[in-house]
């Protein structure tokens, strides 16, 4: 039986990411996106070394994009999704790409709307994986169950005073669905022989 | 195979997403070995591909594409298709873009007849020759050797393989007696306990391994990487041994010694299941740890801590890709590193083994089944008369209608130059992109009595030809494929040809009437019916297909070759028996001596050029180049430069450059990076004209592979005039 039920959310293991930015085409691809793709992946320090990182809206549980927009364009799906701007209602005023604390939505010149990632909701309001994590060759972007993540988070929220990951403060702005975890993963493993 | 589904860790069942009026079609992508799962999205009402879903279901891949998988569908209704056949009158612009006109199939079948049989009545039949790739199914590259060798009657074949996987298929042979490119599953690779990677830049040209290649490192397993670029693979390997271009060999032997020195060898596997083992540890004797960095570069304790690595690990695999094997001892150094699992017995049992990671989409099926010129069906050798024998039999035509070996890709260009061979049918490669000394390719290309070129897409290759004929995309045809695993599975059509384009194999069963021979093509009137020939025609041999039916593929996921019968599942693992192909049953431990590069750096050309690809582009570019998500993510070739070595030459980031060797020169934007080594510089090769850097590279050739050196040649940057820069 497919695996399609279950409250699954995103998460980033940034560590993992080789910058092929398929979460990038991958995100024109869902059906939805009139194929512009919405999040980012960046070269952290190209001129020394070939680290990547993919920035991704992290679906604020409180997002500052909606809170600033002035006509609730913004709406926030039952998921926990943040959605795009609905079209009859952004006045383009683009205050959400200044409230947003990561940079996330776009805009469009030519349109005066802003537009952003909605987690391919088609997809995940059936808990199909969205079109990133879908393709991420390096399991950089996971669907994972909350059970899981807890693992994850457990395993990544050590005190060694270097790393952690996402939650608690102060190392994100806010509390997000998406979970994310600092480079760094590799630390403190312990070595098969 | 259900097996690995219910195994593999990654795996699970999610349904795919399907929107109104529209089909999902099951399939592969068209592009590397890794073939990943992938569904076509097809508009039921207008019956054409418009986008991609992922095949969560595919075992090797569950659903995860590269940028490249998730755009290839933009091929198939793409602007730039050839829609007609194309006719250019005019010889005298050959090598440009220009003077084509379009021509009806009836024309221009005319027109190549006419012109094939002229060549090969006034200069005979091996004036004629095909140059052939294996970016295609099985079955048309199985119809492309017959077409050769019974249309043609021509001993002139040979295909891309040649600057690709001819070097793996060497060493395996030697090593094996066999060239499967996996002794094992990918659904193996991140259970084992040490994975050792030479010459794979992985994470761009093989992005789907990489969630299997980090597992290995999040179970506590450990990675190494040899590599003079410290590649997205190499930043978070345990050890990345660093080594100078085309010295693998020394780093090869090296590690052999230290596993042998440091008693990480299997003496009873040594004694039970191989010969060479005396001779070989007496001549890596000399590759001590400082020896070996001195050729290198690398740090000697590198060299010991990843032999003690791969020595200790209870579970190992090796594996390799074109940065070793695209050297003049490329054969060698897939032997030299296959070493290191043999005398360690890591191979031959689950979780450990050796891998070549395939460059092509049909890299390993397609050369098998006849594109190479001393190969017949089924890995059989032209050369062999028992072989050729029961391949005759398959086709009907008597043994002495059966055209010699010829000579191998780069050497057609040769004989194209002195004008022994003087008409050309090319399919599926772009060797004036991919093919090195560019110069002289060009200029044989252009030295034809004849040329035709089949293609989707103008490439720069067909801008030689007289007459283009129309091709379609992988989608619009089926067949199968033979990933890098050694899995046959199948590709499926998700839309008719477009325009008037043609399948290959169409094409050839048309042109072999056209010429006289289609008594022994006509029956071939689907791709179907050429598989069931294919199969017959492998059975008995090395590779042998003939269980692998459609149906058998269909229901298992793949079917892993050899499999002989209908009652075979196939063979995921190579060798669980301990038995290899040689005919005492033994793997053979090479004993190689070190050679360097044909050419060193010296006083003029002091520095070392490698070349590669990046994630975003598929060999010549042929294809990726004309996707607007690719091309925009890269859309010129660079050249890598270390920042000191900037320094010392004045220049800096995104400044434009001379590069030159001795066969050429080209302009290139320079990328300033740390992660490459001070004396090396890189440029990647999907470009095409003046940007193309085989312009630059040598064509020294591997005496066994007969691959070109296109890993290491010696080079000199100039800063481009500040005039220039502006």
């Amino acid at each position: 039986m497919p695996d399609n039920h279950g409250n699954r959310k995103l998460y980033i293991e940034l560590d993992n990411c080789i910058g092929c930015r398929a979460c990038l085409a991958a995100c024109t691809q869902c059906g939805g996106h009139e194929e512009r793709n919405r999040n980012y992946v960046i070269d952290v320090n190209p001129l020394v070394d070939r680290q990547t990182m993919p920035i991704m809206c992290l679906h604020c549980v409180n997002p500052p994009c909606a809170r600033s927009c002035p006509v609730q364009a913004i709406q926030i799906h039952e998921t926990g999704a943040v959605l795009s701007a609905m079209v009859e209602k952004c006045l383009g005023c683009q205050n959400c790409t200044i409230a947003c604390p990561y940079g996330i939505p776009k805009f469009d010149v030519e349109q005066s709307l802003m537009y952003k990632c909605d987690l391919c909701i088609d997809r995940t309001k059936v808990n199909i994986p969205p079109m990133c994590a879908s393709v991420c060759p390096s399991n950089t972007l996971q669907w994972l169950t909350e059970e899981e993540i807890d693992r994850k988070m457990e395993r990544h929220t050590l005190d060694n005073g270097t790393w952690v990951s996402s939650n608690p403060d102060p190392y994100l702005e806010n509390e997000t669905n998406v979970k994310i975890s600092l480079p760094g993963i590799l630390q403190n493993k312990i070595k098969l022989y | 195979m259900q097996e690995d589904k219910v195994k593999d860790k990654f795996y699970r069942d999610i349904a795919n997403l399907t929107h109104p009026n529209e089909k999902l079609i099951k399939t592969h992508c068209s592009y590397c070995g890794m073939q990943c799962g992938m569904n076509l999205r097809v508009d039921t009402n207008k019956n054409k591909i418009i986008g991609v879903e992922p095949r969560y279901d595919w075992p090797v891949t569950l659903g995860k594409m590269c940028p490249k998988g998730v755009t290839a569908y933009q091929q198939t209704n793409h602007d730039d298709r050839i829609q007609f056949p194309l006719i250019r009158d005019d010889a005298s612009r050959k090598g440009t873009k220009e003077g084509f006109r379009e021509a009806s199939w009836e024309e221009a079948y005319d027109l190549v007849v006419r012109k094939f049989k002229q060549i090969q009545g006034d200069y005979g039949k091996d004036a004629m020759s095909v140059f052939s790739g294996v970016s295609m199914t099985n079955e048309k590259c199985y119809l492309t050797g017959k077409f050769a060798r019974v249309a043609l009657q021509t001993r002139y074949i040979d295909y891309n393989g040649r600057y690709c996987m001819s070097s793996a298929a060497g060493g395996f042979n030697r090593s094996f007696g066999v060239d499967r490119g996996s002794t094992f599953p990918w659904t193996d690779l991140h259970q084992t306990d040490c994975l050792f990677l030479a010459g794979s830049n992985t994470a761009e040209c093989h992005p789907t391994s990489l969630f299997r290649i980090w597992e290995v490192q999040e179970r506590g397993g450990y990675i190494i990487v040899v590599d003079p670029r410290e590649t997205p693979t190499a930043r978070r390997a345990d050890v990345h041994l660093d080594l100078r271009p085309g010295t693998d060999l020394a780093l090869a032997n090296c590690m052999v010694n230290l596993l042998i020195e440091n008693g990480y060898v299997d003496e009873a596997f040594i004694q039970d299941h191989t010969n060479g083992f005396e001779e070989t540890k007496q001549l890596v004797k000399q590759f001590t740890p400082a020896y070996t960095s001195a050729i290198t570069g690398v740090d000697p304790e590198k060299l010991i801590r990843a032999a003690e690595i791969y020595g200790e690990a209870p579970n190992a695999i090796v594996a390799f890709a074109r940065g070793i094997e695209q050297q003049i001892k490329g054969v060698d150094n897939v032997s030299g590193y296959v070493n290191m699992a043999l005398v360690t017995g890591k191979i031959g049992r689950p979780k450990s083994g050796v891998a070549t990671f395939t460059g092509q989409g049909n890299g390993q099926g397609g050369r098998e089944h006849g594109q190479k010129s001393d190969n017949l069906p089924g890995y059989r050798k032209i050369t062999n008369p028992e072989h050729v024998a029961e391949v005759c039999q398959v086709w009907g035509i008597k043994p002495e209608e059966m055209p010699k070996a010829g000579v191998s890709a780069h050497e057609m260009f040769g004989l194209m130059n002195e004008k022994t061979i003087r008409g050309l049918y090319l399919l599926c490669s772009n060797p004036a992109v991919s093919a090195p000394n560019s110069n002289y390719v060009r200029a044989a290309l252009k030295n034809l009595d004849f040329m035709v070129c089949a293609d989707f897409y103008l490439s720069e290759s067909a801008e030689y030809a007289d007459v283009v004929l129309p091709s379609v995309t992988w989608s619009e045809d089926e067949g199968t494929v033979t990933n890098l695993e050694g899995r046959v599975i199948k590709i499926n059509k998700a839309q008719e040809p477009v325009g008037e384009s043609k399948p290959d194999w169409l094409i050839q069963v048309e042109l072999a009437e056209r010429m006289g021979r289609g008594e022994y093509f006509r029956h071939l009137t689907s791709a179907r019916l050429i598989s069931d020939e294919f199969r017959l025609a492998t059975k008995g041999g090395l590779a042998d297909y003939y269980g692998a039916t459609w149906e058998k593929i269909d229901q298992q996921d793949g079917v892993f070759w050899p499999c002989p019968d209908d009652e075979h599942k196939g063979t995921p693992h190579m060798f669980l028996d301990k038995k290899f192909n040689h005919p005492d049953g033994r793997a053979k431990i090479c004993a190689l001596p070190y050679r360097p590069p044909a050419e060193e750096p010296c006083n003029e050309y002091p520095l070392r050029l490698t070349t590669g690809r990046v994630v975003y582009h598929y060999l010549s570019g042929n294809q990726t180049r004309r996707i607007p998500f690719l091309n925009d993510m890269c859309p010129e070739p660079f050249v890598e430069v270390h920042p000191l070595t900037a320094k010392q030459y004045d220049i800096s980031h995104d400044e434009k450059v001379r590069l030159y060797t001795r066969r050429g020169t080209a302009i290139y934007k320079v990328k300033v990076t740390e992660a490459i080594r001070e004396d090396t510089v890189f440029v990647p090769y999907h470009f095409g004209h003046e940007q193309s850097i085989n312009l630059l590279t040598i064509d020294a050739l591997d005496p066994i592979s007969r691959m070109p050196e296109f890993k290491a040649c010696a080079a000199q940057i100039e800063k481009w005039e500040v005039s220039h820069n502006a």
